[in-house]
């Protein structure tokens, strides 16, 4: 029984983790309508900048500063918002599947650095962590991994509660008009270009909080953690939640996670010995049909955005999107 | 093929049960975590769990008849810790297999096993960051891999490229982990041997043409090629390099040693390639995991990490007999050094060695195991050296042109080192 409590609680801090970054991606896609293709790009950074800002001096490469954590962590998130802003500078004029490009052009770049710049990053070999923070208070069992998750659970809490503020406030009601239509809000005095930039770069920072706290997590990363399959897995997540609706990007983060281990797990346990050897391939079979048969039965995601009317003081009345149409 | 690998998991699977139930009325878990949605992942579980059947005729390990529970870790590092977490907390294992890239052993190893005190055997990690964390004490003994070849593997190239005369040598190494360790160990190796290293360029994955990589290599006329690449890459890269008019003369690293790049690239420019490998022993014994493994799967144990995965699981499989029932992670990683004890009782890869190991260990003395891949025997990091051969492709699959035991190896390494 402490055995499936135990995995549960490893299994829910990952699965948080994946929600913050998801959150990161509904801000940028669900509220702005920016197509980023490179979700992997910032995730990389916010956990190369904490592990290099925070690690321990290895021979042959750069880095281990050994900050204080908590610097370590914002330092990650920093570098993941000076690279979203110079990558968004750059390409947010380009629209949609343009931008979709541009981005997961930057994310492979990005990789091919991490793989390559030997000196900074470690190259193939990685970048080991440093021990995880207060774990030589708490020791390494389930009490360290419990208090782990209460941590990113709590940091998870701070980003939706900020989210939600931002959705229903006057600028939440910006970035729906840009997504909506950028030229009427053009016309209204608006200016689309500051306000898509500021959106990116903040769904960006949070979505190298993510990357932070997982580099945090494994005390290690490598090039291997920053291949295009994760930008795909969190947009898998969003689409199944729900874009536009920060709860359905949560619950779309634990769903799309748990299928994809629990999957896992039933082929180990329940396959017959002669298919053990394909479980991986039917895997990916099985999880590419739940996101087709989302996308053709419930398209809108399991939680459809909810219209809200923002105004300043936060009194916001909610509709579903059906309602809202009518 | 397909079908004939089909039967004898089926077969595998068979045997598994029959005579595991009859001999023993327990079962003991172990997990692998192995990157079976991979082409050349697959044959690795399927080695493994070859050697699992082999220990359950000999009557199972520790008491217990074994059963392996195999996670795939999709080369994915978030996948693979999730896999090796739920092995240990849902299934109960004190024993993990895997896993095969380091990108994914290494956060298994610091997040899963060390914590939980499993212990964690790699068939093919070969990144030389396990040895800096094992010095640093963070692994707590825990960890072990078979894959002895980078630090063996680059100093027999360099004794190749000294023997033949080659002057000057181009390196083209896979861009992994491995890859890179491997270019810099080799270089070094051929500095140290007096030899000139022209280029030294990385080869990514999955290129439709690597013709630029090579012809930078070639640009600089080398006397001969050093290939630290896949099968995949590996033929793509050499049909560029012959059909741009590189030499012939080539120095394979043992992932080469397989059929598909005999094959695609073809023998007659083969002629003067030579490859670098671990060896068996030479015992008469030393054939049995060859023999065995041809009469199961119909053809030679040609391909990365074969080797190294049964001798992973069988090394794993003795020590948890040594260790004996019930023993926890940090038991039978003690327990290893018992069955790969240079001075113990010497022991065969295969069903009749396993009972052999029973009896010895039962009477209180040690063994030496004498694996797929040698004489194993770890160092106080879980690293291993190993004798290694010098081998050429033939008709049928490849012939060994030299042999050099462990002791001409680790002078061969020494002589480097001056």
């Amino acid at each position: 029984m402490i055995g499936v409590i135990s995995y549960l609680v490893f299994f829910s801090t990952i699965a948080a983790i994946l929600a913050i970054a998801v959150l990161g991606l509904n801000l940028q896609w669900g509220n702005t309508g920016l197509f980023n293709g490179g979700v992997v790009a910032s995730f990389g950074a916010g956990a190369y900048g904490t592990l290099i800002l925070g690690g321990t001096p290895q021979d042959g490469h750069w880095g281990g500063f050994e900050l204080y954590y908590p610097l370590a962590l914002l330092g990650g998130m920093i570098f993941a918002g000076v690279l979203a802003w110079v990558v968004g500078k750059l390409t947010l004029r380009l629209r949609h599947d343009y931008l979709a490009i541009a981005t997961f052009g930057v994310a492979v770049a990005f990789e091919n650095v991490m793989r390559n710049a030997t000196t900074v990053t470690g190259g193939a070999q990685g970048i080991r962590g440093f021990e995880r923070p207060l774990q030589s208070l708490i020791g390494s069992g389930f009490t360290y991994n419990l208090m782990f998750l209460i941590a990113v659970l709590t940091c998870l809490a701070l980003v939706y509660v900020f989210l939600e503020r931002l959705t229903v406030s006057p600028f939440g009601r910006l970035l729906r008009a840009i997504r909506e239509d950028e030229t009427a809000a053009r016309s209204l005095g608006k200016s689309p270009d500051k306000v898509r930039l500021a959106a990116f770069v903040t769904g960006s920072v949070i979505i190298g909080l993510a990357g932070s706290l997982y580099g945090t997590f494994y005390a290690f990363v490598s090039p291997q953690d920053v291949l295009p399959i994760l930008t795909f897995q969190i947009w898998a997540m969003l689409i199944v939640g729900g874009a536009g609706n920060n709860k359905g990007a949560m619950a779309g983060a634990f769903l799309i996670w748990g299928s994809w281990t629990f999957s896992g797990w039933a082929l180990s346990r329940f396959a017959p010995v002669e298919v053990q050897l394909y479980t991986g391939s039917i895997q990916f079979v099985l999880i590419g049909m739940v996101i087709v048969g989302m996308l053709l039965w419930r398209p809108q995601g399991l939680f459809p955005e909810r219209l809200v009317v923002s105004q300043p003081g936060g009194g916001s009345r909610g509709k579903t999107q059906a309602e809202g149409l009518t | 093929m397909k079908k004939a690998l089909v039967f004898a998991a089926v077969a595998a699977g068979m045997t598994t049960l029959s005579t595991g139930v009859q001999a023993q009325d327990c079962t003991t878990k172990i997990g692998a975590a192995l990157p079976t949605s991979v082409d050349w992942g697959r044959p690795i579980a399927e080695v493994a769990q070859f050697a699992v059947d082999q220990v359950n005729e000999a009557g199972g390990a520790g008491g217990c008849s074994i059963e392996m529970v195999l996670r795939d870790t999709q080369v994915d590092p978030k996948v693979g810790v999730d896999a090796a977490k739920a092995l240990v907390d849902l299934e109960g294992i004190k024993v993990l297999l895997g896993a095969v890239s380091s990108g994914v052993s290494m956060p298994i190893l610091t997040s899963v096993t060390v914590p939980a005190g499993v212990m964690q055997m790699s068939c093919c990690s070969s990144s030389t960051a396990f040895t800096k964390l094992s010095e640093e004490g963070k692994t707590n003994g825990l960890w072990f891999r078979t894959f002895a070849t980078t630090g063996v593997q680059s100093a027999m190239g360099a004794k190749v490229a000294a023997d033949k005369g080659w002057k000057s040598v181009a390196i083209l190494y896979k861009n992994d982990d491995w890859g890179q360790d491997m270019s810099r160990l080799i270089a070094a190796d051929f500095a140290a041997a007096g030899i000139e290293v022209t280029a030294n360029v990385a080869i990514n994955d999955a290129q439709p043409s690597y013709r630029a990589e090579v012809t930078e290599a070639l640009t600089s006329q080398p006397d001969a090629l050093y290939l630290a690449l896949y099968p995949t890459e590996g033929k793509s890269a050499v049909r560029e390099w012959i059909s741009l008019g590189g030499t012939q003369n080539m120095i394979l690293a043992n992932s080469l040693k397989s059929d598909e790049f005999r094959d695609s690239v073809g023998l007659q420019y083969l002629g003067n390639a030579l490859g670098t490998d671990t060896a068996s022993p030479r015992v008469e014994s030393a054939d049995a995991f060859k023999a065995a493994y041809e009469a199961k799967f119909g053809s030679q144990p040609n391909g990365p990490g074969l080797a190294n995965s049964y001798d992973a699981a069988m090394i794993a499989l003795l020590a948890m007999e040594a260790a004996g029932k019930d023993a926890s992670g940090a038991d039978i990683a003690a327990a290893v050094a018992k069955v790969t004890d240079p001075n113990g009782t010497a022991i065969t890869a295969d069903t009749a060695g396993f009972k052999a190991a029973k009896t010895t260990l039962a009477e209180g003395g040690t063994v030496m195991y004498q694996g797929a891949t040698g004489n194993v025997r770890f160092d106080a990091n879980g690293d291993v050296s190993a004798p290694a051969v010098v081998w050429k492709f033939t008709d049928s699959g490849t012939e060994e042109v030299e042999y050099l035991s462990l002791t001409e190896v680790d002078a061969f390494i020494a002589s480097l080192k001056k």
